[in-house]
């Protein structure tokens, strides 16, 4: 126990005095989301801005940007162990971390947005299968299908901890790992099919068959939400360890896994324009006059054509950045890219969430507001920084880039 | 036997414990466990179980006494049902009968007068004293010390408190102003008989209503109300509301002449030109001298301009009621409030005088409730409750199923009267603004208690704590000489219908009004006017301690605690407001504050529409801390023949 | 896991179809069915029911007005009161009815009864609200709270409709407990033919003017006779105008009501003023 504490003593005085304050407010905002998570759990979800017409909210949001972001993972893994673009192996432990806890921190959204926590199982013994093949229910689906590649990113993961220099001694973990690792390229095979499945429910699939709500029914909207995520996630899968970088003060992966990665990037981000466009004209003249509506009854209101119009104009900044060699080498113009490409991406699911609810049902009713109650801000600021926290911690204690332990320009075989 | 290996047992254990740990997932029970464990956590109330059984019995509510079936589980009351008949106030009887904060005793005053404390006493302690103190006045000459307020709503234990009050030498009986109290002012002022004065809406095929919201709980009798307005749509009936709001009633009709604010007598002596330029007389006194204003003052144009109803439709209201077989102009602002001013009273009943409606079928007839008899008396009362809460006092007050604090717009000037005068005893089902300044508070029956139910708790119904009282006062014994209110009520509540008699126009007075109106219409430093609207079923109040009476409010009446009051986008131009905007009201009587703004075009320009009802300050938690008291700053003027405060229109700046 | 592989429900299948009229002519907003309604489904009471979006009651009575149309003006402008209940949608195929929150409830928490009704089951529920987000109607409420019945206020419930726990969402389903509860009583006199008793909602037994009315779509005798209901010009039936269609354009009626996003529901409401018709049936701005 002493000696816990000791350890505990000395790492923190190891850290910078910006780090120190930075993991404060972190710990901060993570006791606030215990406590508040208490509140919710135990006396229901009165407390939130969330009511009867604006039946979800920011958890929601958060739940699709992860997923949307998370898929980033599946889309990289399957370019490094499908495609074979070794050029990507430096990136791969941090982008299957990031895939990790996105999907744990959806789910734990996710309970706190269920009113019966308690009943969360349901999902699995009484699924809204439905007649068919597919479930029934896009919930049904999400549900299944997060929890399959959660396991999948468990085994994905299970290795890089294994790697820690004093956990890798013990032969039964060395060979388990190694072992794992062997069937890696399966695990990547079923969690890209997996996670191509639930990014179109989540993030698409869930609104766009609610055929009898205007703001959402569209069919495509399973497809849109895929591409999104292969755009955005890549971005997502890049941007972090540039921060990590940043902060760290080193070169955590060789620049041209990152410029392989930004490319792949650009190009997704091109077919999302293209799609999103697609989309938007769909919804004016096909399916928003189904439901006898104009697009000025659609895109009105609070989080109506600012949101459209910047979702637009960000995805454009890493269009021509990263299609661009000359502008996606120059590190800031890449940083940018990458902050604007995840930006528009999450911008896209408030699009969906925000906005999807704020359309009014009846036409005597106007366009409907919400504001986060001081519990949902925080419960929802909580989990990011729960996993900022992990993120430093396997950053701190375990092989995340392997490429900085090689001290070199470490390829291939560096995490085999 | 073979014996066992350590490696084995270890084995077989362990093989025992996951086969039971499999064997347990699969079979259910963890998920069972946490259902109950869903279950325990929710803690839900399960309703107790009973044999159904339905009693049958009249809603007490109204004179309608519509028939009522009640749906038993046990011996607990679930619903009640009403064969498609009446309206809606049957349904909250659940309510008030299982209300949480229904009086379980009679109370006596335990703190200062108004700070609503109380503590339980005896039934036999309470009647005690209340007789007592009724002797002790009478013995000290001061009989006429002794006042009652009624409420609206009272009639059987109204009749019983008038009797007991005229029997101990007061004549200080009042009902809080209805629409019956102030139509029989009017006609006796104009007819000389004090009666109220009956629509024969069943038969009508024109109705022309000045501002009274017949579907909205209107005179007292929403459910005959109720019957009519379909008939009308059966028959074919027209039916045309005339209203600064488009309230429901003017969304039901047929049409809706909107008008500037208190302009209705007006336009009544407006359409009165056109008749008269049409050839129709009235043979009443003075209709010369009468018709010599209408013709030299209110020429369409000029009534054009006043009201803001234009000249066209003037002519067209004034046409089709003339050429309408049975055609009835209503008067009697308000819904379940009503506010009307005796000349107002008249100038409307002046229109169906031309048209001859007066006193026929289909017409306008005089109607008085059979009591239980009048006690002749030398003293002399005040005209109306406004008239008495302003200028009299009382040694001993008895308030009857009324709350004249909140609805009166001389509510406070009571409350200090009360504070400071004599012994206040209150009867009533739950502690309402008035109560708070009891000595005595007597609990009374919900509407189904008594029969069919069984009365709750030590409540009474209060013709027999009436009764009780009066038994105990010496002298009044054969007064009163009924035992219970079973007794009481095949007695009271007949309708007897007479013709209008002869009809005298009041000249004077209406010269005294019209000049009064000027100077109103014409005050700079209130540019505004404020005028009343109701919510469904919250009414002038009362329903306010009822939850699902709350949940029938639409978003812009009330949210949270504030209340939202309605404007013109053309007045919110000229006021500087925008939707949602906070604003505090002034009078020349005071400040209320702060309401919402919702911005319409269902109210006219110049206006303010107000709901009424809320802004208690004493009346069950569920009314509390809701919106805003209008009355508080309501206009106090007192009408000179009812005695009751002219509250309709109030001139108003806001800010 | 038994996985929910229940037989297609067809419409021509179903003994009753129980469907509703709401004559907004007649309706003068009084609020009796509101109250009916809350007092026979139990519906909780907090100390501040006046809390609108988080309000729980199944009717809503909901002030309907023109006046934020652009061209409407002082004196042509008017309101009316719409009592919305659920609107129990059949969905645009008679073979499967498919109502839109019946397909996304993760764990089967509602369907499609044998009379049409949409049925939801309380302690099934987990709360995810995505039922919600579904109904064009706005007719699913959720408990945001615990339901509370204050003191006596419990010995007002009505023990044919359990209460719900909090965190789950509730929906009006026509009162159809008191279907089971007539059917009941005629068992037990030895009626076999269930399905030839018909009931009447809290709402609908509660209107003093009549302007509701209630019964079977399928049955010429019902005051609320589908075929008849088409072709009421009156007629007219909430968010969608295809109704209006009908005539105009019959080619379009019979391209829309084939469309997936008709939900096609069973509650018509009756007026004979254009304004409200408009109002009620869609967006377009007349």
């Amino acid at each position: 126990m002493k000696n816990v504490i000791e350890w505990i003593k000395n790492e923190w005085n190891s850290y910078s005095k910006n780090m120190r304050i930075a993991l404060a407010v972190l710990f901060g905002l993570v006791a606030l989301f215990g406590i508040f998570a208490i509140q919710i759990l135990f006396w229901g979800l009165g407390y939130t801005d969330m009511n009867n017409n604006f039946a979800m909210g920011i958890w929601i949001i958060g739940d699709l940007g992860l997923v949307a972001l998370g898929g980033g993972a599946f889309f990289t893994g399957f370019f490094l162990y499908i495609l074979r673009v070794d050029k990507l192996e430096p990136l791969i432990n941090s982008t299957v971390l990031l895939g990790f806890m996105c999907y744990l921190f959806t789910f734990i959204l996710l309970v706190f947005d269920i009113g019966q926590p308690l009943r969360a199982w349901f999902g699995y013994s009484y699924p809204n299968w439905g007649p068919g093949l597919m479930p029934q229910s896009m919930l049904t689906e999400v549900v299944w299908c997060l929890t399959f590649y959660f396991l999948v990113l468990c085994v994905e993961l299970i290795p890089i901890p294994l790697k820690h220099k004093i956990v890798d001694k013990i032969p039964f973990f060395h060979y388990f790992g190694h072992y794992l690792h062997k069937l890696m390229w399966i695990m990547a095979a079923v969690g890209t099919f997996l996670s191509f499945f639930h990014q179109g429910s989540l993030g698409g699939g869930m609104w766009g068959v609610l055929y009898a709500k205007p703001g959402w029914f569209r069919p495509h909207y399973f497809f849109l939400a895929i591409v999104a995520a292969t755009a955005g996630g890549t971005s997502f899968m890049m941007l972090i360890p540039k921060i990590a970088g940043r902060i760290m003060k080193k070169e955590v992966a060789p620049k041209e896994s990152f410029m392989t990665l930004a490319r792949i990037s650009g190009v997704m981000f091109v077919f999302y324009l293209i799609f999103r466009g697609y989309d938007l004209y769909s919804l004016f003249n096909t399916y928003a006059p189904l439901a006898d509506r104009s697009y000025a009854d659609i895109l009105g209101g609070y989080y109506g054509w600012w949101v459209v119009i910047g979702e637009l104009l960000l995805c454009l900044v890493p269009i021509v950045i990263f299609n661009v060699k000359k502008l996606r080498e120059q590190e800031k113009l890449h940083f940018a890219g990458l902050v604007s490409g995840v930006a528009a991406i999450s911008l896209s699911k408030v699009e969906a969430v925000l906005h999807g609810f704020s359309v009014p049902n009846f036409s005597w009713k106007g366009f409907t507001a919400y504001n986060p109650t001081v519990q949902e801000w925080f419960i929802f600021l909580g989990s990011l920084a729960c996993m900022t926290l992990i993120y430093m911690a396997f950053a701190r204690f375990f092989p995340l880039f392997p490429h900085l332990e090689k001290g070199g320009h470490g390829e291939g075989e560096a995490t085999a | 036997m073979e014996k066992l290996e350590r490696r084995e047992v270890i084995l077989m254990a362990g093989g025992a414990v996951a086969g039971a740990a499999v064997g347990t997932v699969f079979s259910g029970a963890p998920f069972l466990g946490l259902q109950w464990l869903v279950e325990w956590t929710q803690d839900q109330h399960v309703p107790a179980p009973g044999e159904e059984s339905y009693l049958q019995g009249k809603c007490l509510l109204c004179p309608s006494a519509c028939p009522i079936s009640v749906r038993m589980i046990g011996n607990r009351a679930v619903k009640v049902e009403t064969a498609n008949n009446g309206c809606y106030r049957p349904q909250l009887a659940i309510q008030m009968l299982y209300h949480p904060e229904r009086l379980k005793s009679p109370l006596k005053r335990a703190g200062k007068k108004g700070s609503g404390k109380f503590a339980p006493v005896s039934w036999e302690e309470a009647i005690k004293d209340i007789a007592a103190k009724i002797d002790e006045l009478r013995s000290g000459g001061k009989a006429a010390e002794i006042a009652a307020i009624n409420g609206a709503g009272a009639f059987a234990s109204a009749e019983v408190l008038k009797r007991l009050v005229k029997s101990a030498g007061s004549p200080n009986v009042y009902s809080e102003p209805c629409y019956s109290s102030l139509s029989a002012a009017a006609s006796g002022l104009t007819q000389g008989q004090s009666a109220s004065i009956y629509y024969d809406f069943e038969n009508a095929d024109f109705i022309l209503s000045f501002g009274a919201r017949l579907v909205e709980g209107w005179g007292g009798d929403p459910g005959r109300m109720n019957r009519a307005f379909v008939d009308w749509k059966r028959r074919g009936a027209r039916y045309v509301q005339i209203d600064t709001v488009c309230t429901r009633s003017a969304s039901a009709a047929d049409r809706w002449v909107p008008l500037n604010a208190g302009t209705e007598t007006v336009l009544a002596l407006g359409i009165a030109n056109q008749l008269i330029a049409m050839g129709r007389r009235s043979a009443g006194a003075n209709f010369a001298q009468w018709s010599q204003i209408v013709i030299n003052d209110y020429t369409p144009e000029r009534v054009a301009e006043i009201t803001g109803v234009g000249v066209d439709a003037i002519k067209e209201i004034a046409a089709e009621f003339a050429r309408a077989r049975n055609p009835i102009a209503v008067a009697g602002r308000g819904a379940s409030a009503v506010s009307s001013s005796s000349v107002e009273f008249a100038a409307i009943q002046a229109l169906n005088s031309m048209v001859g409606s007066l006193g026929r079928r289909g017409g306008v007839m005089l109607a008085d409730y059979s009591g239980l008899g009048d006690v002749a008396l030398n003293a002399q009362a005040a005209k109306g409750l406004d008239d008495f809460i302003k200028n009299g006092s009382a040694g001993l007050l008895f308030i009857n199923d009324a709350n004249p604090v909140h609805r009166s717009v001389y509510g406070k000037t009571l409350a200090d009267k009360m504070k400071k005068d004599g012994m206040v005893v209150a009867l009533m089902p739950l502690l309402n603004d008035s109560a708070a300044y009891a000595d005595y508070v007597l609990p009374t029956i919900s509407s189904i208690e008594g029969e069919p139910i069984e009365a709750r708790f030590k409540s009474m119904h209060p013709v027999d704590a009436l009764l009780s009282i009066a038994g105990a006062v010496k002298g009044l014994e054969n007064a009163l000489p009924w035992k219970s209110f079973k007794d009481v009520y095949p007695l009271i509540g007949r309708l007897n219908l007479r013709g209008a008699g002869n009809f005298a126009f009041p000249v004077g007075l209406l010269k005294d009004y019209l000049a009064g109106f000027a100077k109103k219409i014409g005050d700079k430093k209130y540019p505004l006017a404020l005028v009343p609207v109701e919510a469904p079923m919250v009414g002038d109040g009362d329903g306010m301690a009822l939850p699902y009476v709350l949940k029938g409010l639409d978003g812009l009446t009330l949210t949270g605690s504030k209340l939202w009051v309605m404007m013109n986008p053309d007045t919110a131009k000229q006021e500087g407001v925008s939707e949602g905007s906070r604003i505090d009201i002034e009078s020349s009587r005071g400040e209320i504050g702060s309401v919402k703004v919702h911005i319409t075009k269902t109210v006219a320009p110049g206006a303010v529409a107000i709901p009424l009802g809320f802004g208690h300050e004493f009346y069950t938690k569920y009314a509390g801390d809701k919106g805003v008291n209008a009355k508080e700053i309501m206009s106090d003027d007192i009408d000179p023949i009812s005695g009751a405060a002219d509250w309709w229109f109030t001139r108003v700046k806001i800010s | 896991m038994s996985g929910h592989v229940a037989p297609k429900k067809k419409v021509s299948d179903m003994k009753r179809l129980w469907g509703m009229a709401i004559d907004l002519d007649k309706c003068t907003g009084c609020g009796a069915c509101q109250v009916a309604c809350s007092q026979e489904n139990n519906m909780p009471i907090f100390d501040d029911d006046s809390d609108l979006p988080k309000r729980v009651v199944f009717l809503d009575l909901m002030k309907v007005t023109n006046d934020n149309d652009r061209d409407a003006k002082f004196g042509d402008v008017k309101v009316a009161y719409l009592p919305k209940m659920c609107m129990q949608c059949a969905g645009n195929d008679p073979d499967d009815p498919q109502p839109p929150c019946v397909s996304v409830c993760p764990v089967v928490a509602t369907d499609v009864g044998d009379d049409g009704v949409v049925s939801q089951i309380w302690s099934r529920c987990i709360g995810c609200r995505y039922c919600q987000a579904s109904c064009p109607y706005e007719a699913r409420v959720f408990n945001w709270w615990k339901p509370r019945y204050e003191g006596s206020f419990k010995e007002g419930l009505n023990p044919d409709v359990s209460i719900a726990s909090r965190g789950t969402v509730v929906k009006c389903t026509f009162c159809s407990h008191i279907w089971k509860r007539e059917r009941d009583r005629l068992i037990a006199k030895g009626v076999t033919d269930i399905n030839a008793v018909q009931y009447t909602p809290a709402c609908v037994a509660a209107c003093p003017t009549g302007a509701m009315v209630f019964g079977d779509l399928k049955d010429p005798q019902s005051p609320v006779y589908e075929e008849k209901l088409k072709r009421d010009p009156r007629a007219v039936r909430l968010v969608h105008s295809i109704d209006a269609l009908r005539d105009t354009n019959p080619a379009e009626y019979e391209r829309r009501t084939k469309i997936k996003n008709y939900p096609n529901p069973k509650v018509w409401y009756l007026t004979s003023d254009q304004w409200l018709r408009e109002k009620l049936s869609g967006f377009k701005k007349s």
